[in-house]
């Protein structure tokens, strides 16, 4: 019998605790994806490689206070700005307040020039910009709602006093965000009379060069004007949200060491559970003529084994299912990804791996430093 | 039918405490998380629901689920003032405050970073229309300055918000002249100042909501009849503690979380419930044996084993609620969607929440021990003893 085949048998011995074991070994594991995803779905802002070029300007003060709209024609002029755009959240809700999803007022001629890596029709484009009431959807929220180009939806905004009504005119995907809306900011300022106020300016820079020069040449121009700026790259201004969670970060950190902790405990309890049956034939291996090394070998062997099968289920099992499920609609568009990357299912691995080391330790070391004579007395 | 002595298991499990004791420490990490997340939803609900006072009513722009979106303008304002059924001070005066809110960014004190926090500019019956709210040091801004009132999670928090310290925001320079605190409701994140002030440095006309406090419940109807009714009004009237309840739905995303993870965790914890019993039942099979030659029936070894795992799980749920208790009254804060500021809250842990997570608890335990003790219970006799 080779040494593969001994571990193996021993493992099977008991098949019922080897699946519990394996099992609760995978929940955990299961579990510890699905906080890390969600963990980097709240914190790390994705951005697509075009978010490097793109900058942002808001008022200094807050994302929520808004800038005169007169700066559009400054900033446009600012040596290195290819495309700048007007981007001010409507806040609206369809019918319902469960029926929530972001919508932008925003310049409809250049919008798709500062948002390059979103696809769209061209010629829903040109439809687009013809027409003061159109609007253009991202796909998930036009399949979420089951909405079809030519439809007509109403909003109502719970932050301006304004409800547009809007005539959808093409779908884009792409981006790292598919459920937007952007529509006229012509006719938002028409809707509330001459409003001349706008969110914040998305624009587009030449190149990483042009960068630094163009948020400085901004900043500097409006410095002790009416309403002081800050321009940002698109990375930093969503970090900028994401700090206003607060000190969610810590807490699923703390959720996850608890399971990770919990999952030592219970599989270093399986193993001392399986090494304890078995003291009698650890001391007829010494017998025979197996060293406390080769005993170590083979006892960790079966640990690691068995934590790395539950930890292939319980991590594979993540990424599959949360590939094949719509995370959009399921979470009400609370997550827009879901993506368990390969770097959190190989650290999930890595988890299990370490595990099934570490569990083995005690139990191990018990069987080794234990007398030949002690364990052939061993009845139970 | 005679029981097995619960001290048989009680014996058993010292005898066999390292393996129970990964067991039992499992459950309690179970129900320890699960009682901190649900404590964080119910923290944050609680903030909202200790919002506001039954007897005012709150008045926004009709069609305006928020006082953010919401604008009531100067004609409109003096059109309600002195509506019959508001009540007066002793000078005279009606509960009536008018006012506006509004974000600033300010800068976390000892940390990086900031947030967005709300300024709400009030009339001067804003502190009287609040009686829960107290000025605890300091005093009241003054009428017609820039000076400002900051709540104490706020001073605690945040740059520049202690009393004499100022701070710059819209066109103009705030100066802090009280704490007030407000009994771990939502106003313990803001900070107040005088309404027309506030308006005047933010550029704004309108006013965003007025706060009332009828004479009575009849007049409390009254107001609101004659409020909806007037239609120069764009208006409409609720309670304010209608409105605050309204926002407890920010705590749903945490609660899903709470339960998604509790009802992971806890299948888990049942199986190593179960391995546990297993092994148990595995090595007192002679015992097991034993117990029906002396005349005990399936039944009593059956529900022996199930109360054995039942009262493991049941020590790991008092470990668990022991091991959450701590975080009971720890403040922290999360971002508000209605209001895009931040808000402060405090883990809140009741007895409630520890009964449920005893009874989570339990039912892992009753999940883990049936299929062992069914085992148990179906042992031959004969074999057993030979075992």
């Amino acid at each position: 019998m080779t040494a593969a085949g001994f571990i193996v048998r021993n493992a099977l011995r008991n098949k019922r605790r080897l699946s519990l074991t394996i099992l609760s070994v995978a929940l955990s594991l299961f579990l510890f994806v699905t906080l890390q995803t969600a963990l980097r779905e709240l914190t790390e802002p994705q951005t697509s490689a075009d978010a490097a070029l793109r900058l942002i300007t808001r008022h200094r003060l807050s994302v929520a206070t808004v800038l005169p709209q007169k700066y559009l024609n400054r900033i446009r002029q600012v040596p290195g700005v290819v495309a700048v755009s007007q981007f001010t959240w409507l806040g609206g809700i369809y019918q319902d307040e469960k029926n929530f999803f972001p919508q932008f007022a925003v310049d409809a001629d250049t919008i798709f020039r500062v948002m390059t890596e979103i696809s769209v029709d061209p010629l829903q484009v040109a439809a687009f910009a013809k027409e003061r009431t159109a609007c253009i959807v991202g796909i998930k929220t036009m399949e979420r709602f089951g909405w079809k180009v030519g439809d007509r939806i109403t909003l109502l905004s719970q932050i301006w006093n304004c409800s547009p009504e809007l005539v959808i005119r093409g779908v884009y995907s792409g981006g790292i965000d598919e459920s937007n809306l952007f529509f006229h900011h012509d006719y938002f300022d028409e809707l509330m009379d001459g409003f001349g106020k706008t969110g914040a300016f998305w624009m587009r820079v030449r190149d990483e060069a042009s960068v630094q020069p163009v948020i400085d040449a901004i900043d500097s121009s409006f410095r002790n004007s009416e309403a002081e700026t800050k321009t940002e790259t698109e990375r930093a201004f969503q970090l900028g949200f994401v700090s206003m969670f607060g000190n969610i970060q810590m807490l699923i950190g703390s959720i996850s060491t608890v399971i990770v902790f919990t999952m030592l405990l219970v599989t270093a309890s399986t193993m001392s559970m399986a090494i304890r049956e078995r003291m009698r034939e650890i001391a007829v291996l010494k017998v025979i003529g197996f060293n406390g090394r080769e005993i170590f070998g083979l006892i960790l062997a079966e640990s690691f084994g068995l934590a790395v099968v539950g930890g292939i289920l319980g991590c594979g099992g993540a990424r599959l299912l949360y590939g094949s499920v719509d995370i959009y609609s399921l979470t009400q568009g609370f997550f827009t990804k879901f993506e368990v990357t390969p770097h959190i299912f190989v650290s999930g691995l890595l988890l299990a791996g370490a595990l099934g080391v570490f569990s083995c330790l005690a139990p191990a070391w018990a069987s080794i430093r234990m007398s030949v004579l002690d364990g052939l007395r061993e009845v139970d | 039918m005679p029981a097995v002595p619960f001290s048989y298991n009680v014996r058993s499990i010292r005898v066999r405490w390292r393996t129970t004791l990964a067991t039992v420490l499992g459950v309690g990490a179970v129900v320890a998380v699960f009682v901190m997340v649900m404590s964080l939803a119910r923290g944050l609900k609680a903030t909202y629901v200790q919002t506001g006072d039954p007897r005012n009513l709150l008045v926004l722009r009709s069609g305006s689920t928020a006082e953010s979106s919401s604008q009531i303008t100067r004609e409109e304002l003096a059109r309600m003032k002195y509506l019959p059924g508001i009540a007066r001070d002793g000078e005279g005066r009606p509960y009536f405050s008018p006012e506006i809110i509004v974000l600033i960014y300010l800068d976390r004190l000892n940390a990086e970073g900031g947030a967005n926090v709300l300024v709400r500019g009030m009339g001067e019956m804003g502190l009287a229309v609040r009686p829960g709210v107290k000025l605890m040091e300091g005093r009241m801004f003054g009428s017609g300055r820039r000076e400002c009132v900051v709540s104490r999670g706020i001073a605690n928090r945040f740059a520049n918000c202690r009393i004499g310290e100022s701070f710059s925001a819209g066109k103009a320079d705030w100066t802090v002249v009280g704490i007030f605190e407000a009994e771990r409701s939502a106003y313990e994140s803001e900070i107040w100042a005088d309404a027309d002030e506030v308006r005047a440095a933010f550029n704004r006309d309108y006013y965003g909501s007025i706060l009332i406090r009828p004479e009575s419940e009849a007049a409390a109807a009254l107001v609101t009849e004659r409020i909806d009714s007037d239609l120069v009004l764009n208006a409409r009237v609720l309670r304010e503690t209608e409105y605050y309840k309204d926002q407890t739905r920010a705590a749903g995303p945490i609660q899903f979380m709470g339960g998604f993870l509790a009802a992971i965790m806890s299948i888990g914890a049942a199986f190593s419930a179960m391995n546990t019993m297993y092994a148990a039942v595995g090595a007192r099979t002679r015992e097991i044996g034993t117990l029906r030659v002396l005349g005990f029936k399936r039944r009593s070894i059956y529900f022996s084993f199930l109360f054995e795992s039942v009262m493991l799980s049941g020590v790991g749920g008092v470990i668990g609620c022991l091991l959450s208790l701590p975080l009971n009254g720890v403040a922290t804060g999360t971002f508000g969607w209605t209001t895009f500021a931040e808000i402060a809250f405090e883990f809140r842990i009741t007895p409630e929440l520890l009964g449920k997570g005893m009874l989570f608890a339990l039912a892992m335990g009753v999940l883990g021990g049936l299929l062992p003790a069914r085992f148990a219970a179906r042992k031959p006799v004969l074999d057993a003893l030979k075992a």
